[in-house]
């Protein structure tokens, strides 16, 4: 049987995790061992934080169509009830994309949404 | 689709400027209102991590109303860092010497602490009588009432 190296591999494993870890401050970007552990937490915080983002721009959007809709003189609660009742399916990322760039179309929304109530 | 963020120097460059007078309006309903358009939360286009809010000038900020007995019972304490430093001012005292500082204090606990909450206080400019000098600004009379209503 041929004679098998373990620097080989080991060194293979060790530069994919150095890799993943450029930019960290000090140790963890240079030592193999204190790398290690960032990177499986970091990797962690980003699968993480990948779905609690949804959530983040979701409320954002939410703060956005409440201070347009009240130019309009509802709460966001009312809007969000008569778009409802008028059957508009238009999403939160939609209405808050219309509230900033086009207040005229949001303000539509607003009125059809008022008269359902 | 990407949600669109103002950039910082289209934020800053469409800030207002807002006259309050809080001639007989409570404390605490004051703040509330003025820490919102100060972060600027009344505008549609919301930035977290911007100071895109407006400014706030309040006049007859002397003149504010403290309900209850809260002028006498609500009191403000302090440490010296001396042994048996603790010292207190009452609401009403801070009122009468420095009616500036009693608004501050209130809005600040409304704002978020850090840089960015420590930069939106200080778009508060406040006045114990009904004068201020900030006509080249050119700010437009803002009826609190209006902010935050539930309904029109």
């Amino acid at each position: 049987m041929p004679r098998v190296k373990r620097g080989f591999k080991a060194r293979r494993r060790h530069n994919r995790i150095l890799k993943l870890a450029k930019g960290y401050r000090g140790s963890h970007s240079r030592l193999f061992r204190s790398a290690k552990e960032a990177v499986e937490k970091a990797l962690c915080y980003a699968f993480r934080d990948r779905r609690a983002k949804k959530r983040a721009f979701r409320r954002l959007w939410i703060i956005r169509i409440n201070a347009a809709a009240r130019l309009h003189g509802l709460t966001y609660s009312r809007f969000v009830n008569g778009l409802d009742k008028a059957g508009i399916l238009l999403d939160r990322r939609v209405l808050a994309e219309l509230a900033i760039h086009d207040p005229s179309a949001f303000g539509a929304v607003v009125q059809v949404a008022r008269t359902a109530l | 689709m990407k949600t669109p963020f103002t950039s910082t120097k289209a934020a800053i460059a469409d800030r207002k400027w807002f006259v309050v007078d809080l001639e007989d309006v409570s404390l605490g309903r004051a703040a509330s209102k003025i820490a919102h358009v100060l972060r600027g939360k009344h505008k549609a286009s919301f930035t977290p991590h911007l100071d895109d809010g407006d400014f706030i000038i309040a006049i007859n900020v002397g003149k504010i109303k403290l309900t209850g007995n809260k002028a006498d019972d609500k009191k403000y304490y302090r440490h010296t860092g001396h042994p048996g430093g603790l010292k207190f001012k009452t609401a009403g005292q801070i009122l009468t010497q420095d009616s500036d500082r009693l608004l501050r204090l209130a809005v600040k606990g409304m704002l978020p602490s850090g840089p960015l909450g420590r930069a939106q206080l200080k778009k508060l400019k406040s006045f114990d009588g009904g004068a201020h000098p900030h006509a080249a600004q050119q700010p437009i009379a803002l009826d609190l009432s209006t902010v935050l209503a539930t309904s029109t």
